[in-house]
């Protein structure tokens, strides 16, 4: 009980500060950023105790909440922490505070709304990934949809409002179209078992015929393709983000684009297993296209915004890939992926929004021997760089390694059973990573060596605030790196149940260690 | 005839009927224009609490039997139309000093109460025309533009063919049945024959027009923007409202079957399609709102698709909140002395930095209206679509949910514009007045209430 009560104030926290942000006086801007920064940091030390506290040995929901919400419906107030969401949220909690933080000093219009929303959105995506109900999930996924619009609308660049605009009506065309696909489970759901619920842990669309379940499975599946985003549905992930102020880029890519990706891990596959299985094949396929397609698109960028979000996509193929193998160890991979991309693309963003808050310049162009000049910020960059790319003791390595292993431990069976498709798909993979290798080295060599210059010089070099949030960053990074066994034990035992649920008789079973 | 029980069963209509006479005698006697706002802010606030009184008492009782009768579910419904009206009279000040207005919008609610109430076909016909009749007035009172009197004649000319419709369909079915009670509808629509099936589709159509179903709506976006502010938000809600009891009142919990399914959900369908997407060309802020209630009437007819006690829940909730959210967004509506530029879409540019009170109401207003969670229109949304879902018709229910995605757009493009466009020219100042305020802090009251707690309303059937 008391436990429960932890995870209502993390998930609640953000929007008793929304309340206490809206009613101070306008105009008192710094108060506004201070206590808008004590909640977020708040809430990441409730996020810390509970992470210490979540035990990766039970099976199940812990700090579990269940009341009835709307009676009549079976919808409840329904949330926990499991082996899926614990990283999930954990991230999401580290991340609030240093966006905050990174708008300091770039956010000057309209201050108080801008917290506000970033709070509001924090709100919401706790709320997502908390969720066990799936009415209260939907509500909380499509309530993402108004602050992000407002973030990118209000604060962002030249293009913002065609970017937000376009942002929207991508994702709500997915929503629209899963919340036809969830009322119809429920509906089912109803007259099969004769009692009408919302609670996930009821709900599976397994006694649905294959051929429903890949209707439902599908319209569910646009939805969240969209926000990974997965390939062909992609395009209007370059615009947000390009658009977007830092810290909404740092939002988007460091929890929205996992949303995508954790409700695959959460709904899509759970609830139709079989579909799941049948479409494999095709999520694969779309998986490697996004890792090798994006990788293409991102290097040929001039932008460096363009080229790390470019890079998102490629990056959370590997996420898709590992999911699809239903191998543990690639599942496990997906999920540490998720959270290193998190931290890696998130920091990228922070470091891309610090020096245009310096020059007012993305264009690769226009930089160059920033290492010279920028001693603090170069290395931050390369750091970030390398984790990017995947270097070992990096939090990136472990993550596409175990994404990629898992793919080629699916594929081998595959193989022998004659089927050569899962092992191709698995060698075009790999081709990503020296692909990813290749477009963040050139675009840290481009900026940081050779003839020094860039617009507005000389410039300063990271204050303490930007250096502050780059060390957190890269200490998450490192720490995950060096040491991925404390949160892949997090994660065992939901990644297995996940896998069984979904493989269903045909796991074939490779141990973590 | 028992006099306590008429006494106490009608007592909202009763409470409404002494406002309008007070109003009126008080305009004979003499004619201090305070007086009838007051008076009819009194009137309306007891009729509304009468309403509510008899709801949680759940009283029932037919004062006259076979014609009028009350039960829980239409105190209720009373309630929501008498409450809703609250806020409007409360913005009607400004824009109307005469007592007449007040008499006109308390005859219309009680028309409108009338109807929730009827048992008869006679008597839902006379809820219907006196809810309406006072409306053709109500639209030409202000006459801020020379097309208001267009607007109102049009009005007034397509709302006696309703009527005449409604009548015919009404003879077809006393023809088929011998009887007058609203029961031979219900009966009607599990019928084959042609006799009662024509009755239906007259009686259906007699409604679409007064609720403006594509392809009756061509009176609609005239009659709003060239009513007044306060006069548009009442068609857009209360009668809006109205008309959909007077349908619920005919359904009642009567499955629909094959020929009539088409009608009632192909007809909805083009209404939400076609104005959602007529109302993105819109540069005026009441001709996007008449759009905008052109589509909402189709969801509402959705709802009647479903069968069973689901149908009254789906219906009546997606009115309150409609209708609240709708009232919201009038009360907030900047307004200059110039009503056609101060109705301008552009008019609204950089409105949060000028009146952040008034762009966060109209956002919620416009958000909620779009049907996004976590606002109560999305609940309403997600109850309709259910019903659809539920009575097996999934092609129109994914139909549906695709033509409420197309109306995200223009009400996003509204927050575009009060929050992210900069204000061009001299715009209307409109400075915040306080009953206007008052009137939004009631609609936004039970907004809250229902974003978080729908269990509230919906279980209260």
């Amino acid at each position: 009980m008391g436990e429960a009560t932890w995870l209502n104030w993390l998930l609640w926290l953000p929007a008793l500060g929304m309340v206490a942000v809206t009613l101070l006086p306008r105009g008192r801007d710094s108060l506004v950023r201070s206590v808008t920064f004590s909640c977020m940091v708040l809430q990441f030390f409730i996020a810390a105790i509970l992470y210490q506290r979540f035990d990766g040995t039970v099976a199940g929901l812990q700090f579990a909440t269940d009341v009835p919400w709307i009676r009549d419906w079976g919808v409840g107030y329904r949330i926990g922490l499991d082996g899926l969401n614990v990283l999930l949220v954990s991230l999401t909690a580290f991340l609030g505070p240093l966006v905050v933080a990174g708008a300091w000093s770039a956010v000057h219009k309209d201050v108080k709304l801008f917290h506000v929303m970033v709070l509001f959105i924090q709100f919401a995506m706790l709320g997502t990934f908390l969720a066990q109900d799936l009415f209260l999930f939907y509500v909380f996924w499509e309530a993402m949809l108004i602050p992000m619009f407002l973030i990118i609308g209000l604060w962002g660049g030249e293009r913002r409002i065609y970017a937000t605009l376009k942002f929207v009506l991508y994702t709500a065309f997915g929503s629209i179209l899963m919340l036809a696909a969830l009322i119809y489970l429920v509906l089912y759901t109803h007259g099969s078992s004769g009692y009408m619920t919302f609670d996930l842990r009821h709900l599976s669309g397994s006694q649905l015929p294959l051929n429903t379940q890949l209707w439902l499975l599908s319209a569910f599946a646009l939805s969240f393709a969209i926000k990974v985003p997965m390939f062909p549905l992609h395009t209007w992930l370059p615009d947000a983000h390009v658009e977007a102020p830092t810290g909404g880029s740092v939002i988007l890519a460091g929890v929205l684009l996992k949303m995508g990706t954790y409700g695959f891990m959460k709904l899509g596959f759970p609830l139709f297993p079989e579909a799941a299985r049948a479409m494999m094949p095709v999520i694969m396929t779309l998986a490697v296209i996004s890792i090798v397609y994006g990788a293409c698109l991102a290097l040929v960028q001039s932008d460096i915004k363009k080229i790390i979000a470019y890079s998102s996509i490629s990056h959370l193929g590997y996420v898709m890939l590992g999911l699809a193998s239903l191998d543990l160890i690639g599942i496990q991979g997906a999920i540490l992926q998720m959270v290193s991309h998190g931290l890696v693309a998130g920091g990228l963003f922070l470091m891309v929004g610090m020096i245009y808050e310096r020059t007012h310049s993305r264009a690769v162009a226009d930089y160059g021997g920033l290492a010279k000049m920028l001693p603090v910020f170069s290395v931050f960059f390369t750091i970030l760089t390398l984790a990017s790319i995947g270097l070992p003791t990096t939090s990136g390595f472990a993550g596409e390694f175990m994404a990629l292993l898992g793919a080629f431990n699916a594929a081998w069976p595959a193989h022998l059973a004659g089927n050569d498709l899962p092992l191709i798909l698995a060698v075009i993979a790999v081709s990503g990573v020296v692909l990813g290798a290749l477009y963040m080295l050139w675009l840290a060599q481009r900026i940081l060596f050779g003839e020094a210059r860039a617009p507005h010089a000389p410039l300063t070099d990271l204050n303490a605030r930007e250096t502050a949030i780059l060390v957190a960053i890269v200490a998450a990074i490192f720490a995950i790196g060096l040491f991925p066994g404390e949160p892949l034990a997090k994660t065992e035992l939901a990644a297995r149940e996940f896998q069984q649920l979904v493989a269903g008789e045909t796991i074939h079973l490779g141990s973590t260690r | 005839m028992n006099w306590s029980e008429v006494a106490k069963a009608m007592l909202p209509e009763h409470l409404l009927l002494a406002g309008m006479v007070i109003l009126l005698t008080l305009e004979v006697l003499r004619g201090r224009p305070r007086d009838g706002f007051v008076v009819a802010f009194l009137a309306l606030a007891a009729a509304a609490a009468a309403a509510l009184t008899l709801h949680v008492e759940s009283y029932t009782g037919a004062p006259f039997s076979g014609h009028f009768s009350v039960g829980p579910d239409a105190s209720l419904a009373k309630f929501a139309l008498i409450a809703l009206a609250l806020p409007v009279v409360l913005i009607s000040r400004d824009d109307f000093a005469e007592t007449r207005y007040y008499v006109l919008l308390l005859a219309s609610l009680y028309g409108a109460c009338l109807l929730v109430s009827s048992d008869s076909l006679p008597t839902l016909f006379l809820g219907l025309e006196l809810m309406s009749m006072p409306v053709y007035a109500l639209v030409l009172l202000a006459q801020l533009r020379a097309d208001s009197a267009e607007a109102a004649l049009k009005y007034l000319v397509l709302g006696g063919t309703a009527t005449a419709t409604f009548l015919m369909g009404v003879a077809l079915l006393y023809g088929w049945s011998g009887s007058m009670s609203t029961a031979v509808f219900a009966a009607a629509l599990g019928s084959s024959d042609t006799l009662p099936i024509a009755g239906v589709v007259l009686v259906v159509a007699s409604l679409f027009l007064k609720a403006a179903i594509v392809p009756f709506h061509g009176w609609a976006p005239d009659a709003y923007e060239g009513a007044s502010v306060p006069v548009t938000a009442f068609m857009a809600t209360i009668i809006k409202a109205g008309v959909l009891f007077a349908a619920l009142r005919l359904f009642e919990t009567a499955p629909v079957t094959r020929p009539l399914v088409d009608v009632l959900a192909v007809l909805p369908l083009v209404s939400m399609i076609w104005g959602n997407v007529a109302a993105i060309r819109q540069t005026s802020f009441r001709r996007m709102i008449a759009y905008s209630s052109i589509a909402h009437a189709g969801y509402l007819f959705f709802a009647l698709l479903g069968a069973g006690p689901g149908r009254a829940q789906a219906v009546i909730f997606y009115v309150v909140v409609y209708g609240i959210m709708n009232v919201l967004a009038f009360t907030v509506l900047p307004r200059g002395t110039d009503d056609e530029r101060s109705d301008r879409l552009e008019s609204l540019q950089g409105l949060y930095q000028r009146r952040p009170f008034a762009a966060i109401m109209l956002a919620i207003s416009m958000l909620s209206l779009a049907g996004l969670p976590p606002l109560p229109g999305f609940v309403a949304k997600f109850l309709v679509f259910r019903n659809v879902l539920a009575a097996g018709y999934t092609g129109y229910a994914v139909l549906g949910l695709v033509a409420s995605y197309l109306g995200i757009y223009f009400y996003l493009r509204v927050i575009q514009y009060m929050f992210m466009n900069t204000a061009t020219a001299d715009q209307p100042a409109g400075h915040p007045r306080r009953l206007a305020l008052a009137a939004s802090l009631l609609c936004l009251a039970p907004a809250i209430v229902l974003a978080f707690f729908p269990g509230w309303l919906l279980d209260r059937f």
